[in-house]
């Protein structure tokens, strides 16, 4: 008979630091002395691979709640919070922790608190590091495609492990959607569309894979297609309010202003405070796209105000600066953006990061504004503005994205054309960086360049404030520059 | 919906922005050296070779890909300012000092294997085994690293 000491031994073996350690064929290694903590985590993963995302938020809280010494948790939560509060309280705790987790977890704490960090290099090479001694882990490649693309724009780079994670996992549902938009994104619908059809048959109960269907439709310009998947999302699940919100930015973009407001008027209704005073910035960009600017200039001063009332200071400057952006004379937009940077400026509980990236774009606004009214001096003193405020925020992509977009439109006119190009590529996925990449390439003899993001731009359709004042008078242009050059292209000849 | 769309609805209107694919080039060496960053001038030198060896005294081995690949491109244009062909005479004349590998695995496995090796390899490529040098102080993916291309 074993003695008492070696059967407590044992159970401490059995329960202590590597009971719970679980290694599976295909998943991540979990290191928790707290069985409940492992139930949660593992829970919280499958809520965010069904994109659940609070639902796996509130998973991963209670996880590290069970066990605070779980620093897989820690870091977990760090990446997907969207509070940065939260991120730089949990980053820290994954790093005090971070002795009593396993291998491959201790890779991706130095990965993902490094990435959080701005230090690009060693999160990077703990990155490659774990991928490369875990190829059969599906959470690590997926997890690894989510950051590519969400944090880093590493489009190609995001398939690659996407199709990873799906070669591990056939049935991984998550990792079909995800690289269908890398593929959207790169304009290859065949195979957008080849995978996101997979992905509604892997999860044919959920509203989800039909509202992707939806919108993949929309940004290949397959308007009724759209509208199609996104009542099959809402039939599903009445209660999936972003497919609602898709059939008013569908209608939007098919250049129906009365209906897109009739649907985003459904989803407002049932919308939460935030996302109420988000949604009503669609619908007073509606305006513009119809180009009834006081009308534009009434909702957008309702939601402004709508948003001050509620504290939502990023969204309150957020409306100032969309005014600004389709004022037709200089010194009303300049006072606009004054309006939102003053709002930005007051004592408010919204988070500092969120409050900062608003700022970078209400500066980027000013610089854009100063150079087409030939001011000069106000477009370099803000540039210099919105530089400190980058050097500050190094990790944020919109911060970074929005000072490139705005050297690159000072470049531009000064005539750098390699500059240019090398500041806007930066922020190539915004419709005022494009148009002026587009003219950038065309000056620094990248013709090719210029003709396909030329059609990229063309083809833009995303319900945004940008795309409303740049793409349809960028499409016109293009016709009418067509028609010129091939007069049986213009619908206007036969009257001539 | 992605995950893009999920996380981000808190500021969705304020576009998706986000930096680019343009490549940025991470200059590799191996774990032993010591070499902490090179300005461009030094590190020109070194590609050039116009430098033969490390401050240690160790000789540089130069780890390259085939010219026509993008990482390569990208350094002819920044680095060697000279067209493909005089890219290859150069090479060449110095062929003791470099070697020329097929894939990036390869150049990664080189410069972690070989004292003195220094190579450029796309930064989202680079592991753990190799040491990143920093050019005119900043690291690749700082703002205004040296070597990026278009």
């Amino acid at each position: 008979m074993r003695s008492i000491k070696v059967s407590i031994l044992a159970l401490l073996m059995i329960f202590g630091l590597h009971a719970f350690a679980h290694d599976t064929a295909t998943g991540m290694h979990i290191s928790t002395k707290s069985p409940q903590a492992h139930v949660l985590f593992e829970k919280g993963i499958q809520k965010m691979e069904m994109l659940h995302t609070q639902d796996g938020l509130d998973s991963f809280r209670k996880a590290v709640q069970a066990d605070p010494q779980f620093a897989l948790g820690h870091i977990f939560l760090t990446f997907f919070s969207q509070d940065p509060t939260e991120q730089v309280a949990e980053r820290e705790k994954a790093l005090a922790t971070r002795a009593s987790a396993g291998p491959e977890e201790k890779l991706v704490i130095d990965w993902l608190a490094n990435a959080s960090q701005a230090n690009w290099v060693p999160a990077i090479q703990a990155m490659n590091e774990a991928l490369t001694s875990y190829p059969n882990d599906k959470h690590l490649h997926w997890l690894a495609g989510w950051w590519l693309q969400l944090d880093r724009s590493q489009t190609q780079r995001a398939i690659a492990m996407f199709e990873q994670t799906m070669k591990i996992d056939p049935q991984f549902a998550d990792a079909y959607n995800e690289a269908a938009y890398c593929y959207a994104r790169q304009g290859n619908f065949d195979k957008a569309f080849a995978d996101i059809k997979r992905y509604t048959e892997l999860v044919p109960n959920e509203p989800n894979p039909q509202d992707s269907f939806a919108e993949l439709s929309r940004m290949a310009g397959r308007f009724e297609d759209a509208l199609t998947h996104y009542r099959m999302s809402l039939k599903i699940d009445p209660s999936f309010h972003e497919s609602q919100l898709g059939l008013g930015d569908t209608y939007a973009l098919m250049g129906d202003q009365q209906k897109a407001r009739a649907e985003y008027a459904k989803a407002i209704e049932v919308a939460s405070l935030v996302q109420k005073v988000v949604w009503s910035l669609q619908v007073a960009a509606t305006y513009v796209r119809e180009g009834d600017l006081a009308g534009a200039d009434k909702a957008f001063t309702a939601v402004a105000e709508q948003a001050h009332a509620k504290d939502f200071a990023n969204l309150e400057a957020e409306a100032y600066r969309s005014m600004s952006l389709y004022q037709l004379e200089g010194p009303a937009s300049v006072a606009l953006l004054g309006k939102a940077e003053a709002a930005l400026k007051e004592a408010h509980k919204v988070p500092q990061s969120l409050l900062n990236q608003e700022l970078a774009q209400v500066l980027r606004t000013r610089v854009e504004r100063a150079l087409a009214d030939n001011n000069a001096e106000l477009a370099a003193a803000t540039i210099k503005q919105l530089q400190t405020l980058a050097e500050a925020n190094d990790a944020d992509g919109i911060i970074s994205g929005a000072f490139h977009g705005a050297a690159g439109a000072i470049a531009l006119t000064a005539g750098k054309f390699a500059d240019a190009v090398n500041h806007l590529e930066e922020d190539e996925s915004n419709a005022i960086s494009m148009r002026a990449l587009i003219a950038a390439y065309n000056k620094n003899g990248q013709q090719g360049n210029a003709t396909r993001l030329a059609a990229k731009l063309a083809a833009l359709n995303v319900p945004l404030i940008e795309q409303a004042v740049v793409v349809p008078e960028f499409r016109k242009q293009r016709a009418a520059v067509a028609s010129k050059s091939n007069p049986a292209l213009d619908p206007r000849a036969k009257y001539r | 919906m992605s995950i893009r769309r999920c996380i981000w609805v808190f500021f969705l209107i304020a576009g998706l922005a986000a930096s680019g694919e343009a490549k940025q080039l991470a200059v590799i060496v191996d774990k032993t050296n010591n070499t902490g960053g090179l300005s461009t001038t030094d590190l020109t030198k070194v590609f050039k070779f116009d430098s033969h060896k490390w401050p240690d005294g160790r000789p540089v081995i130069l780890v390259l890909r085939d010219p026509s690949t993008p990482e390569m491109k990208t350094a002819i244009e920044k680095l060697y300012h000279m067209q493909v062909d005089q890219f290859k005479s150069l090479l060449a004349a110095h062929s003791s000092g470099v070697i020329i590998v097929r894939s990036e695995d390869e150049l990664l496995k080189s410069v972690e294997a070989i004292p003195g090796a220094v190579g450029l390899v796309d930064v989202y490529s680079i592991n753990g085994r190799v040491n990143v040098l920093k050019v005119d102080g900043k690291l690749p993916l700082e703002q205004g690293y040296f070597l990026k291309g278009n």
